[in-house]
Formats: structure tokens, C-alpha cells, sequence
């Protein structure tokens, strides 16, 4: 892929994006902050203005096109939120943790807490949707979706605090 | 005190109704902020025994003020390295710009029988483009998204350094006199000398400025921008130096302290409430009746400079690469005139001689109305100007029906 950045003094910058077909998404970045996105179907015609975001909903957009939500980020802190009160988030299990070694079916945790568990990360493998029976060892990394409250006591539970 | 206050209070009013007029017609503001003091001022609403805004010194600092910040925030956003990092084109751009189009101004002075200085003071107004104007109208119009936008800014700036040149000389040469070549010279070699002391300080002084910018508190951080950019600005106006050229350096000084952004945040909309005040004090001085003594000047710089500006755009445009196509927008985005015509205008009105003092004012108002509205409407139809200078050329005329 192929990006080409130029300055637009007293606007802002601009990114061209080579999308391979001979079209380029244009991205104009605003001193404001403001995004502006637009399509050139080829070098001759013109750009086309596709959408335009505000510097904070850019953001938010980003990290969907990002696909951070597919990859699990090692960090404790890291949480996505989707609504006003729904939260991924990433909780490593620790050795000491009483999830270690038992199936989810036997934490039975989405009980307790009201969280969902919808992937398990261990070393570079990913289950996805794991099942009643998937188990859980030390060192894997849960990913979890439900209210934040939910997801607060499932961290809690995990970590035995 | 208090009839200050409601003359005062009168120019806000007027502003904020014309600007409402040009948001809803889709205008430029510029022009209109211009018309709103003429009306409002003793020309036009004076003459008719209504209520208007004198002329006053409280209007005049505030605008004096207005225009600081204008070229203060012309220096924020001009950067020395960025000319240098695309400095071939932008030079060629710019040098056919400024070949093509401020020849043609001094030309027509000298053809109307005017004197050099006055000559000279019409070449600025001719040449120099308006970044206001024709920014907003290419972010407006999508084109800010094409090649054609890069020689159009980059002609800007170019602009923008050759301006602070141009106002540099030219107020040594207003503000000198007539004490002939001694004292020319000496208000050129006091020009000089302190804007070229304080571009060196401005160069050297980038850390001082950030830790005097180093504040957390946003008054405490605006008010010392301030504290720094208006006394020196006055201090060069005391020198019979441009206020305007100090400002524009200062800025610079500010742009690579690391606060240009915050800078710019804060400061814009106390930018924009004098430059408006700036724009309203123009059109105080400007008596309608004296459009008419400009009107030959006026209607022979119209239709001699806007294909000048054209062709020295398309130029300019071929310079970077580009598409006869995209080469001829380039051209027609570089046609509107605006607050830098008015800045020029402002100090010819301190000049010494009837045609400085009243005829080039007038003029310089009349043209930024025609070429801010002409300009903005020949971007806008743009396609028929392609249609109309290509209308030989079939190959080229394929690519404006293409995004149908």
C-alpha cells in the first residue's frame, strides 16, 4: 500500500491512499481537527466527497476500520467501549487465578456476573466463541463483552480481588 | 463614554447582520464586512442625518489591531522549512505569480499617469491573492482534495513571504514622504535594519519563545502571545516600520515554538472579531461618491487582471505537473483579492497625496468586491470556464463530464 502525505498550508494535511484499482481515498486532515473523506476514481477525475467526521467521532471510526476489535491487546487497561455502557475488554488470567484449569462451563461465570467470555487468546491461537467446555489455563487472555459493571466484577473474580 | 459604547456596540451589530447575509447567500464575508461600514459610517448613513460610526481613533486602533493579528497569523502558519522542502515549485509558481501580475498593477498606475509609489501601492493590490478567500472556497468546492490544491496554496505562501517583502518597502516608502531620495533611503535602511534584527531574533529566540509560552492557564498563555506581538508590532509602526511585516516575523518566531497549535486555537477568534472590525473600519473611510473617480482604474484592472491571474495560475499549475484541465483551475482559484488588497489600501490611505490618500482606498474596496465575488463565482463554474477555453480541444473536455 502506498501513502502519500502533502501539506496543505493553512488547511491542514492530506493523505492519499492508493487502493490498487487506480482509485485513491483522499483524506483531508483539518487543523481543526476535522476529517474530510473523499474517493478519486482516477487521476484525471475528480474527488468525490464521501463523508466528513468530527475529530473525536474520527477516532472512534479508526479503530473499527483498525479491526481493534479482533485483536487482543495484552495490556489490562485496554477496554473498547461500544455503547454509552458496553465494554470489551482484555483480562489475563493469572497462575493464581481460580479460573485456571477449570471449563467455563464449571466457572460458570456469564451466571455470576452477567459478562460474556467471546474469545480466549493463548500464545498466538484465538478460540473464538468459546463453548461451555473450553478451558481455561493460566496465562490466557479473555476477551469479554457485557456492561460495564458486569465486566468490572468479572475482572475482579478473575484476579481474585 | 457612553456614546462610544453604542457606536461600538452599532459596528457588532451591523457585523454580525451582514455576516448573517453572506452565510446565507453563500458569500464571502470579506467584501461584505467592507459594504456594512460604508453603509454604517458617515459616507452613506452620515449623509442621510442617520445614526453611524464615526471614524474615531478607538475604531482605528482596533482595526490597526486586527490587522497585527492577521499577518501575525500569516506568520503561525508560514513556515521556512516547509518553502524550502518544496522550495523548486513553489518558486517557480511563485515567481511567474509575482512577474505576471504585479508588473500589471504598476503598469496600469503608471499608464493612468500616477506616480511610482502610487503605482506601486496598485501592483500590490493587483497582485496579491486572498488566502481567506480562496482556502474557504476550495474546501468549500471539494477541490482541496485534488493536485490542483497544492500550486494553489503553495502559490499562497509564496504570496504570503513576497507580501511582508513588498509592505516592508512600500511603508518606508509611504510613510518616508516626499524628503526625497535621502530620506527614502533612510526610512528604507531603518526598515531594514530593525526587521532584520528582529528576524534574527525571531530565528534565534524559538526557545525563549516556548518557555514564555510554557503555561498551563489559558489567559495567563493568550495574554502573553499578545504582550509579545503588539509592542513590537507598535514599536515598528513608531519607527515608521510596517506594524504588519513585525507581526507577520513574531509569528514565525511563534510557529516553531512548539505552540503554533494552542496558539492558533485560542487566538483565532479574536482574530477574526478584529480583522472583522478591521474590514468594517475600511469601509468607514470609503466614500462611494470617490468609486466614481476610481472607476477607470478600477474597470481596466478587472479585465486586465483576472486573465493575468488566470494565465499566471495555469502557469504555475504546469509548473507542478499537472493537466492543462487541472492547470486552468489552478489559475481561475488564484483570481479572488481580498484582506492583504485591503491591508495595501489601509496604508496608502496614510499617505501623502489625493490619489494615495482617497482614490486608491476607493479603488482597492471597489476591486476586492468585484474579484472577491468574480473569483469565487469562476471556481465555482468552473466547468463552463474549461468549456469556454478548451472548447478546441475535445481530449480535454472528456474529463469534466467523467465524475458525472
Amino acid at each position: 500500500m502506498t501513502v502519500y502525505e502533502s501539506d496543505l498550508p493553512g488547511v491542514g494535511k492530506k493523505h492519499e491512499v492508493d487502493l490498487g484499482d487506480g482509485s485513491r481515498l483522499v483524506i483531508v486532515t483539518h487543523n481543526t481537527g476535522k476529517r474530510e473523506v473523499f474517493r478519486r476514481a482516477s487521476a484525471d477525475s475528480d474527488s468525490e466527497k464521501l463523508f466528513e467526521l468530527s475529530d473525536k467521532l474520527a477516532r472512534q471510526v479508526g479503530t473499527l476500520l483498525e479491526g481493534a476489535y479482533f485483536q487482543p491487546v495484552q495490556t489490562e487497561t485496554i477496554e473498547t467501549l461500544l455503547g454509552d455502557n458496553t465494554l470489551i475488554e482484555w483480562v489475563e488470567v493469572g497462575g493464581d487465578s481460580a479460573l485456571a484449569g477449570k471449563t467455563l462451563g464449571e466457572s460458570d461465570l456469564r451466571q455470576a456476573t452477567g459478562a460474556s467470555v467471546i474469545a480466549i487468546e493463548r500464545g498466538d491461537e484465538l478460540v473464538t466463541s468459546p463453548g461451555g467446555d473450553a478451558m481455561v489455563e493460566a496465562g490466557d487472555t479473555l476477551v469479554v463483552i457485557g456492561p460495564r459493571a458486569a465486566c468490572r466484577e468479572f475482572t475482579a473474580l478473575v484476579k481474585g480481588t | 463614554m457612553a456614546a462610544a459604547l453604542l457606536e461600538f456596540g452599532y459596528l457588532f451589530a451591523v457585523l454580525a447582520v451582514v455576516g448573517a447575509v453572506a452565510l446565507r447567500l453563500g458569500l464571502s464575508v470579506i467584501p461584505l464586512y467592507v459594504v456594512g461600514g460604508v453603509v454604517a459610517g458617515p459616507h452613506v448613513a452620515g449623509r442621510f442625518g442617520l445614526p453611524y460610526v464615526p471614524n474615531g481613533e478607538v475604531v482605528t486602533i482596533l482595526a490597526e489591531f486586527g490587522i497585527v493579528l492577521l499577518l501575525f497569523f500569516l506568520g503561525l502558519e508560514f513556515s521556512l522549512d516547509r518553502l524550502r522542502a518544496s522550495g523548486a515549485k513553489i518558486g517557480r509558481a511563485g515567481v511567474i505569480d509575482l512577474a505576471v501580475n504585479l508588473p500589471i498593477g504598476i503598469a496600469i498606475g503608471l499608464v493612468l499617469g500616477w506616480s511610482p509609489v502610487e503605482a506601486l501601492l496598485l501592483g500590490g493590490i493587483v497582485y496579491i491573492s486572498s488566502s481567506a478567500i480562496v482556502t474557504k472556497t476550495l474546501i468549500d468546492l471539494g477541490w482541496i482534495a485534488d493536485p490542483e490544491s497544492e500550486p494553489i496554496l503553495g502559490t499562497l505562501v509564496f504570496e504570503d513571504l513576497a507580501i511582508a517583502v513588498y509592505l516592508a518597502v512600500v511603508t518606508s516608502l509611504v510613510l518616508g514622504g516626499d524628503g526625497g531620495v535621502a530620506a527614502i533611503g533612510r526610512s528604507l535602511a531603518i526598515a531594514f535594519g530593525f526587521l532584520g534584527l528582529l528576524f534574527v531574533a525571531v530565528q534565534y529566540g524559538t526557545a525563549l519563545f516556548a518557555r514564555l509560552l510554557d503555561v498551563e492557564n489559558q489567559e495567563a498563555f493568550v495574554l502573553r502571545a499578545l504582550a509579545v506581538v503588539v509592542p513590537i508590532s507598535g514599536a515598528a509602526l513608531a519607527l515608521g516600520v510596517s506594524e504588519a511585516v513585525a507581526a507577520f516575523f513574531v509569528g514565525m518566531g511563534f510557529s516553531t515554538s512548539g505552540h503554533r497549535e494552542r496558539l492558533e486555537h485560542l487566538l483565532v477568534s479574536v482574530r477574526d472579531v478584529f480583522a472583522a472590525v478591521f474590514f468594517f473600519w475600511i469601509g468607514l473611510g470609503t466614500d462611494p461618491t470617490l468609486l466614481a473617480a476610481a472607476a477607470v482604474p478600477l474597470v481596466v484592472a478587472v479585465v486586465v487582471s483576472t486573465p493575468s491571474k488566470v494565465v499566471s495560475g495555469y502557469l504555475g499549475g504546469r509548473a507542478y505537473d499537472l493537466s492543462a484541465h487541472r492547470s486552468l483551475r489552478v489559475g481561475v482559484g488564484m483570481v479572488p483579492r481580498g484582506e492583504f488588497s485591503l491591508v495595501i489600501a489601509a496604508l496608502a490611505a496614510a499617505g501623502t497625496t489625493p490619489v494615495m490618500r482617497e482614490i486608491i482606498p476607493a479603488f482597492a474596496v471597489g476591486y476586492v468586491f468585484v474579484m472577491s465575488a468574480l473569483g469565487t463565482v469562476l471556481m465555482q463554474r468552473s466547468d463552463l470556464v474549461e468549456r469556454l477555453v478548451f472548447r478546441g480541444g475535445a481530449a480535454d473536455g472528456e474529463a469534466s463530464t467523467e465524475s458525472a
